[in-house]
């Protein structure tokens, strides 16, 4: 352990700003510094405890809801703490600081023929966010989650020490950290592992899922052997064809199955396309799903896409870059945008094997009873994982995407819809993911962990952040 | 020309167009000699390369351009390993950061040694090869810096403008004895060299490799990659002296 809080605490300077969540519908006034080194997040801390006033950390800021708010507090952005410091082209292993982002680090391992082994579907999140949340990708079936490619990681605590941490130097704290929404420490370095791939390509199939429950029988009859698995879901359709989608299957290639795979190691030509049909800049679309959005056409958009799945089927399977495949939310720069003046929230459910079909069609059918339909919905098979405030269950997650009204009522309305919902997912030994949820209340938090696991991560706070510096919005709301 | 079917060699070949290069030569069933400084990445590159196209294509030979008194005998080597060389890309380059006061003797020696010597070294060692077999490419890749003397990088522009000027002259060398020389000047690529300069319309390394090696195949003297440079540079060379050092580019 070494001490860092020499730092002169003085010398550096809040900016006044108002920071939101990714979805825009919750935020508030903060003060937010920007550090670049270890020193400064420690003299942040410092400066925090000698004000009395909390203290959020945020990563890249594609939390959904308030995981990475601090409403009248202040907030360690550490965008600028983005130095990828050492990546091994033999062993593909990645020293990061936590401001490097998805981007940055398939960036680097592509070019030698490494892919994360985890990524989300956006490329924007950042190393420390990744951990903080424990994120997972389309192969949370298969792979588990971002905190099982964790090496290591530096956690510098709000009282200024530096802890060098892996799974065998200290598992309590490995496993709580990591998922631990960011109450313990601030990660300062991060150890990644990522897997080998043998081509720049995936082979890719479209599947057409009539409904719900031939959506839920892909995902059991192929995760045996398919390397990615998720299904867009039509949310609106109702009767004998709800919960239909269309299901992407992804696989890895082996040695020698795509020679031409090798020239899409070039990190350029795994990028998503910055324009539509090569002609329409992409940063031009979010007007057109805004005026969707805002004249009720989203049914009607749902319908086209399903529609189109046929035709994507037909041509299945096909070869797309590893980035093309992932990253689906980076076609369209700032989509989330069109849900603007009100912006979005995120309830993403993760329900055990047994009880999901049940409990994800009552969440359907609910949502629609109550005409808050989502615009999007995504189906996605889950493993369980080792860590402590972890999200993971032996089942299915459904993430569905709400606009939120600017009008209260509405607003209203759609909080009670998904504090509804949850309870019927907790009912069932259901979760839910902090990087998403914006609606738990504090009598849920130890229904979704269970006492013990709760207990066992408040000893944890009051170990590393005994004055309880580290606070969200999210943490007041579960009351952490 | 007949088929090309003998061994490659690409110094510069541990990242950016050199990388390129030598995977599209790969790709396309040649044996290609992977030369570069940085052992660590050249060894897994040229792993990475024959892991993705499950045979053995490519062969990694630590280098330093700036080892002038190493080529011959390494060129030796990999003709002896690999078989008769009928193609050799020069792709090595440094291009320090240099301030715009600064006039740093050491850095000036490491571009002219690497930029410049490195490929006269590569060249001369093909050049006796190819001209006592009547057959032979040799491709040096330099830079549209080198068409004009700029406030920004003086002596990258020198190196690269001495390595083109050296390239022309063992173009109408070799020319009558049927090997090939042809002069690549790249404009914006998207490259580690590159990556903190925020190039707009960069085009990607595998990009330019496809276009350097039409170019080889259409045997061109000197080409532009992309194209468009040619109307670019060809503008920024009309631009008289006096006007041109008034302005930043």
């Amino acid at each position: 352990m070494t001490d860092t809080t020499a730092t002169d605490a003085a010398a550096i300077s809040w900016r006044d700003e108002d920071v939101r969540g990714f979805g825009m519908a919750i935020g508030g006034r903060a003060q937010v510094l920007r550090p670049t080194t270890a020193e400064q997040v420690a003299a942040a801390f410092a400066d925090a405890r000698a004000r009395g006033v909390p203290i959020a950390l945020r990563g890249a800021g594609c939390s959904y809801g308030d995981a990475a708010t601090n409403d009248g507090g202040l907030v360690l952005d550490l965008s600028r703490m983005n130095r990828l410091l050492d990546f091994d082209p033999a062993t593909g292993v990645a020293v990061c600081e936590p401001g490097v982002t998805v981007r940055d680090l398939w960036r680097r391992s592509v070019a030698h023929g490494f892919w994360p082994r985890v990524v989300s579907g956006t490329m924007a999140v950042s190393m420390g966010g990744a951990a903080a949340m424990n994120i997972h990708g389309k192969n949370n079936f298969a792979l588990g989650s971002f905190g099982e490619c964790v090496r290591s990681f530096e956690l510098l605590t709000p009282r200024g020490e530096l802890v060098r941490c892996t799974r065998a130097s200290d598992p309590d704290l490995f496993h709580a950290a990591i998922g631990g929404f960011g109450m313990l420490g601030c990660m300062t370095r991060l150890e990644i592992e990522t897997k080998r791939v043998h081509s720049g390509r995936l082979r890719v199939s479209a599947i057409v899922a009539k409904d719900l429950e031939h959506n839920l029988q892909i995902l059991e009859d192929m995760r045996g052997e398919a390397d990615y698995l998720v299904s867009w879901l039509d949310l609106h359709a109702r009767g004998a064809g709800l919960g239909r989608g269309l299901m992407h299957r992804a696989d890895q290639l082996g040695p020698g199955e795509d020679p031409e795979g090798l020239r899409f190691l070039d990190p350029a030509l795994q990028d998503v396309p910055p324009n539509l049909f090569g002609l329409v800049p992409k940063g031009w679309l979010w007007p057109g799903m805004w005026c969707a959005v805002h004249a009720g056409q989203v049914g009607l958009v749902n319908w086209l896409k399903f529609q189109a799945g046929f035709a994507e089927a037909r041509k299945s399977p096909y070869l797309q870059t590893h980035g093309a495949f992932h990253f689906l939310l980076d076609y369209v720069p700032r989509w989330q945008w069109m849900t603007k003046p009100g912006g979005l929230i995120q309830f993403q459910p993760f329900v055990p094997a047994a009880a999901g079909a049940r409990v994800l069609r009552t969440v359907i059918e609910k949502s629609q009873a109550a005409g808050h339909v989502p615009y999007l919905g995504v189906l996605k098979r889950h493993r369980p994982d080792p860590f402590l405030m972890t999200h993971a269950v032996d089942g299915y997650s459904l993430a569905m995407d709400f606009a939120v009204s600017a009008r209260k009522a509405q607003r209203e309305s759609l909080w009670r819809l998904c504090r509804e919902l949850a309870e019927v997912v907790l009912a069932a030994g259901g979760r839910f993911y902090y990087a998403k949820d914006a609606v738990l209340l504090a009598s849920s938090f130890p229904r979704v962990h269970g006492e013990p696991a709760v207990a066992a991560f408040r000893a944890q706070k009051a170990k590393w952040d005994p004055d309880r510096l580290l606070q969200t919005d999210l943490s007041r709301r579960l009351g952490v | 020309m007949g088929p090309r079917t003998g061994t490659c060699l690409v110094v510069g070949a541990s990242s950016g167009i050199g990388l390129a290069l030598a995977r599209r030569l790969a790709l396309s069933g040649r044996k290609v000699a992977m030369l570069a400084r940085r052992e660590r990445e050249l060894a897994a590159q040229a792993a990475t390369t024959n892991d993705v196209l499950g045979r053995q294509a490519a062969f990694a030979y630590a280098h330093d351009a700036a080892d002038l008194d190493a080529v011959e005998s390494l060129f030796a080597r990999i003709e002896q390993d690999l078989g008769p060389v009928d193609e050799v890309h020069f792709v090595a380059g440094v291009m320090p950061d240099v301030a715009i006061d600064e006039f740093d003797l050491g850095k000036d020696r490491q571009q002219v040694q690497v930029n410049m010597l490195g490929c006269i070294a590569w060249g001369n060692a093909a050049a006796r090869r190819f001209l006592a077999r009547k057959a032979g490419c040799f491709v040096g890749v330099s830079s549209v810096a080198g068409d004009r003397g700029r406030v920004g990088r003086p002596v990258y522009n020198a190196s690269k403008a001495g390595m083109d000027c050296y390239l022309e002259a063992l173009r109408n060398r070799l020319w009558r004895h049927g090997v090939q020389v042809t002069t690549i000047r790249p404009g914006f690529v998207e490259t580690p060299m590159t990556a903190g300069l925020k190039l707009k319309g960069a085009i990607p390394a595998d990009k330019a490799a496809e276009l350097i090696l039409r170019a080889r195949d259409r045997r061109k003297a000197v080409a532009y990659v992309p194209g468009k440079w040619r109307l670019i540079m060809t503008v920024i060379k009309l631009i008289p002296s006096f006007l041109f050092r008034r302005l930043s580019i």
